[in-house]
């Protein structure tokens, strides 16, 4: 009942379900064997087949254990595994040391332009991290880069070079800044959730803001802010872009890369690549251990029914300054690179540099009606991306509700397994599902269902995450009132659960459909062309060199994207405003506040 | 215009009405034409009614206008392009073949060993296209069972920032000297195809030492060999080594402010293959879009793209010509090996 961190074992969260169990036991087993087929087919299935290569010979296809006493007898593949370790723990700190406070900012002060940071901060998230990093190349590469230019004008020709983003440091910044979005929407998320009592609480005490954030609301969200840690560590761990364009140039291989290799050699090391995603499973294996033994023993419930105030703490004289620094996450991640992306696409040949003989709307006109291919592949990538996402948010919410609520012996596995597609790199997955489902009985190559289960796959551990850290907040009261009320585990789950995860889980759709829209490695073997999208296009066109087209194309991404966010915002108040209602009414006459 | 009345009148059957229309155009348009009409081969593709491409070589602007002209030229043909890496495309035509999947009816990659493999698996069949007579004589007849052929011819050269470079270096050896140290970009023989051949190719004339020479030049290591072109518009280096041919003389066109020297110590020239799958469901109308490839139509595509033509009488862009380039391209059987072996190479002296 709105308390934290009260060491009771976590057996009471169990106990709302149980004594109805056997009430509906067909409804039940129906909807349990659905979650489980569709994870057997969206997950097991093509995990299977990843695993089941790793253990065979690309040259013969015999069964071996050789993939795996390649990768610990040569330093040349231990080495990318160390680096990309090094990235991938940098860029969660990163994410979660600006996305945690920049969420407590706009989710519970009165920060000015909250909205305006939200929505520049999913901007942020709309772009592909090797879009970013293309930007920050014009931006600051050693000789060439414009603010190493301007750093010239200023301290003398002669003067080395201020940013480097060719080295580990620029990699983590550009793969740290892309991450942000990821830890700001799940923190924010739970923090738009929460109720205020207990901050209240301590504020009567003599606690002051900054106290209270750190001892009382950042608490209240380790959930999230756990979950957003191992996220972005995955990120770092996955992302293939940004150590491409970044660290090939120095040198440093990551396993990203390395997996590329493997793929561009003659004959291609498939099975082999597979083998070497798996210590990536291992360690992140072991990040879900440790978050079990933090969060284990501790409740975070939040939400209890009682009244949610709208009252914001006020930042006072720190209002501005608060605002500027919020402002530096969107400078770098957008208007920096953007502005960089903007100009280069508005140019008929970027070489030639600015003047108004070369400004032209020459590649924007080319990539909407130049190209026969653009509009199916528009087309494609908002359908098969609104329905992936969909399909995504409700498998994961779902898993998230077995698992949190314990419903079922062994609901840890459900989530264990729903966690599993992020942590291999998409090409590998695509691999996988290309194995699974290009025979029979399940032949669905070529189909755009093949597609959107693979989209939906990639991301499930995102809404998984994002679904379980919402409804640790949300105390199992109200469901345990509807059930003795006599209302179903279903009745209950879609009349209570959904109501008041509310607009987390419209936060949760969009956290899928953006990464799924710029999504391209894990469809890059089950892409027909018929069913082609647009990351295919802009990865041909960056392939072919076309930076101009590349540009306008990814401003067109973004521009579509945020048409869409945008469109969704009426969406999100009507959503939080029937919530609130409905959670005010009950609570008015319930509760002395 | 002319593709849309030509199309519509061959509809209502007016040949009459066609010679009339396309007489004003082209001299050569109508006898080519008739002679499309009254192909045996395209009767038979027509009949198939479409044909799936796999091809990695050209890039997909250059690809998708071949494409189009085939529909031009051959209408009631739907044409599904497939356009990825070269890589990519075989790896996943690789998988479809394991796994008993047949959609690919012509392939077009840029590494003569995918074909040698599938050559050996009997997963491909043989083609006879009439107008490879066209071919430069260099490169028919390239497998004796004409299981395979050129599809593309890709060169690797030095490329420069004529702004800020007086005299490019005017061969390989020259990029070695003092005056390049930090200025050189180039791609990365891990990633890119081109560049691994031009290793072969630089350890076959000069040995490890050049490689050795070149490590300590520090050049700045992309992933494709493009990325060259990129790194001398932005300014981050003023000369690439590996560098694209055609690609760069598109960018010289397009206005960009970059050039390309043909090395003394030879270009490097790689092929690209095509060959028609032996379970291709369309086998007519990959047939006859592999003798498409070798038709006027496409080579002045490509002369208008800026790459080398397939035919001996289309010249290239700017009045170019195979002749009047020194090239060298890597031969033998044994290349596999050799390309592994130069890629750690590479690490082991470049990196």
């Amino acid at each position: 009942m709105g308390v934290i961190s009260t060491d009771s074992p976590d057996s009471a969260a169990a106990a709302i379900a149980r004594p109805a169990m056997a009430r509906v036991p067909l409804a039940r087993t129906a909807v349990f064997g659905a979650v489980a087929l569709l994870l057997f087919l969206l997950v097991v299935l093509p995990f299977g087949w990843v695993l089941n290569n790793s253990f065979h010979d690309d040259l013969t296809g015999a069964w071996t254990l050789g993939n795996y006493a390649r990768i610990f007898q040569s330093a040349d593949l231990l080495e990318p595994l160390f680096n990309s370790l090094v990235l991938a723990v940098a860029t969660a700190v990163i994410a979660v040391g600006i996305g945690v406070p920049l969420a407590w900012l706009v989710s519970r002060t009165d920060l000015p332009f909250r909205r305006t940071i939200r929505v520049l901060t999913l901007t942020a998230f709309v772009t592909p991290s090797f879009i970013g990093a293309t930007g920050w190349i014009l931006l600051a590469a050693p000789n060439s880069g414009w603010l190493n230019a301007l750093w010239r004008t200023l301290a003398g020709a002669e003067a080395g070079p201020l940013l480097n983003i060719y080295s580990m440091t620029g990699a983590i910044f550009i793969c740290g800044i892309y991450t942000v979005p990821y830890s700001f929407t799940m923190v924010s998320s739970a923090l738009d959730e929460m109720a205020v009592e207990l901050e209240d609480a301590a504020a009567t005490l003599g606690s002051g803001t900054l106290r209270t954030m750190l001892s009382i609301t950042i608490p209240l969200v380790t959930p999230a802010v756990i979950a957003s840690f191992i996220l972005s560590f995955i990120q770092g761990l996955t992302l293939f872009g940004v150590p491409a364009f970044l660290l090939t140039p120095t040198g440093i291989p990551v396993v990203t890369t390395k997996l590329a290799e493997f793929y561009q050699l003659f004959p291609p090391e498939i099975f082999m690549a597979a083998a070497y995603c798996m210590p990536l499973l291992l360690v992140t294996a072991m990040l879900f251990w440790m978050r079990r033994r933090i969060l284990g023993r501790k409740q975070f419930v939040t939400i209890s029914g009682k009244i949610r105030a709208g009252r914001r703490i006020a930042l006072g004289g720190a209002r501005w300054p608060a605002f500027f620094a919020a402002l530096l996450l969107p400078l770098v991640s957008v208007f920096l690179p953007y502005a960089a992306l903007l100009l280069v696409s508005l140019t008929r040949a970027w070489g030639q540099g600015l003047s108004w003989e070369n400004l032209s709307l020459h590649w924007y006109w080319w990539a909407l009606f130049g190209n026969s291919e653009t509009h199916t592949a528009i087309v494609n990538s908002l359908l098969f991306s609104t329905l992936a996402a969909t399909l995504c948010v409700m498998l994961g919410t779902v898993v998230a509700y077995i698992v949190e609520r314990k419903m079922v012996f062994g609901a840890s596995l459900f989530g264990a397994v729903a966690t599993v597609p992020i942590i291999i790199p998409g090409i590998v997955m695509s691999v996988g599902f290309f194995a699974a489902y290009t025979r029979a009985p399940l032949n669905l190559y070529g189909t755009p269902l093949l597609l959107v289960a693979a989209f939906a796959a990639t991301f499930l551990p995102i809404a998984y995450a994002h679904g379980g850290s919402i409804l640790k907040g949300i105390g199992p009261e109200l469901e345990r009132a509807a059930r003795s009320l006599g209302a179903g585990e279903g009745r209950t789950f879609l009349a209570i659960t959904i109501p008041l995860m509310g607009g987390g889980l419209l936060s949760g759709w969009f956290l899928v459909f953006i990464p799924i829209i710029r999504e391209l490695s894990v469809a890059v073997f089950l892409i027909t062309p018929k069913t082609n999208v647009m990351t295919t296009l802009i990865y041909n066109a960056k392939d072919g060199g076309n930076y101009e087209a590349v540009c306008a194309m990814s401003v067109l991404l973004l521009l579509i994207t945020l048409a869409l966010v945008a469109a969704a915002g009426p969406l999100t108040r009507l959503t939080s405003a029937r919530r609130t209602s409905r959670k005010t009414a009950p609570a008015e006459g319930a509760l002395p506040t | 215009m002319m593709e849309f009345s030509r199309r519509r009148l061959l509809q209502t059957g007016g040949l009459v009405g066609t010679a009339l229309v396309t007489g004003g155009l082209a001299g050569t348009a109508f006898p080519r034409f008739a002679a499309a009409a009254d192909d045996p081969l395209y009767a038979a593709a027509k009949k198939e009614g479409a044909l799936t491409l796999y091809w990695g070589s050209y890039e997909q602007q250059t690809m998708e206008a071949i494409r189009d002209a085939f529909k031009a030229k051959y209408p009631g043909i739907e044409v599904n392009l497939l356009r990825q890496a070269s890589q990519t495309v075989y790896t996943r035509l690789r998988m479809e073949l394991q796994s008993g999947v047949h959609e690919c009816d012509s392939l077009g990659t840029t590494n003569l060993l995918h074909y040698t493999e599938l050559k050996k698996i009997g997963a491909l069949a043989p083609v006879e296209p009439a107008d490879a007579v066209h071919i430069p004589d260099a490169f028919r007849n390239l497998d004796p069972d004409k299981m395979y052929h050129v599809g593309a011819i890709s060169l690797t050269s030095i490329n420069y920032a004529p702004g800020k470079v007086q005299t490019p270096p005017p061969s390989w050896q020259a990029l070695l000297e003092d005056q390049w140290h930090g200025k050189i970009t180039t791609g990365s023989p891990a990633f890119s195809g081109d560049v691994a051949n031009w290793v072969v190719a630089i350890r076959r004339k000069y040995g490890d030492d050049y490689l050795r020479a070149f490590g300590k030049q520090k050049p700045k290591v992309g992933q494709s060999n493009v990325d060259t072109v990129t790194d001398i518009l932005a300014g981050e280096r003023v000369v690439g080594s590996g560098a694209p041919f055609s690609y760069t003389l598109t960018q010289k066109a397009a206005g960009n402010p970059i050039d390309v020297v043909a090395p003394a110590d030879d270009a490097i020239l790689n092929l690209g293959i095509t060959g028609v799958l032996a379970k291709a469901p369309h086998p007519n109308a990959a047939r006859l879009f592999t003798n498409f490839l070798y038709s006027t139509e496409v080579s002045m595509i490509l002369q208008k793209n800026f790459w080398p033509t397939l035919r001996k009488d289309v010249p290239w862009a700017e009045g170019r010509s195979l002749d009047q380039l020194k090239w060298y391209r890597n031969t033998g059987d044994d290349l596999g090996p050799e390309v592994a072996e130069g890629i750690a190479k590479w690490k082991e002296l470049v990196r």
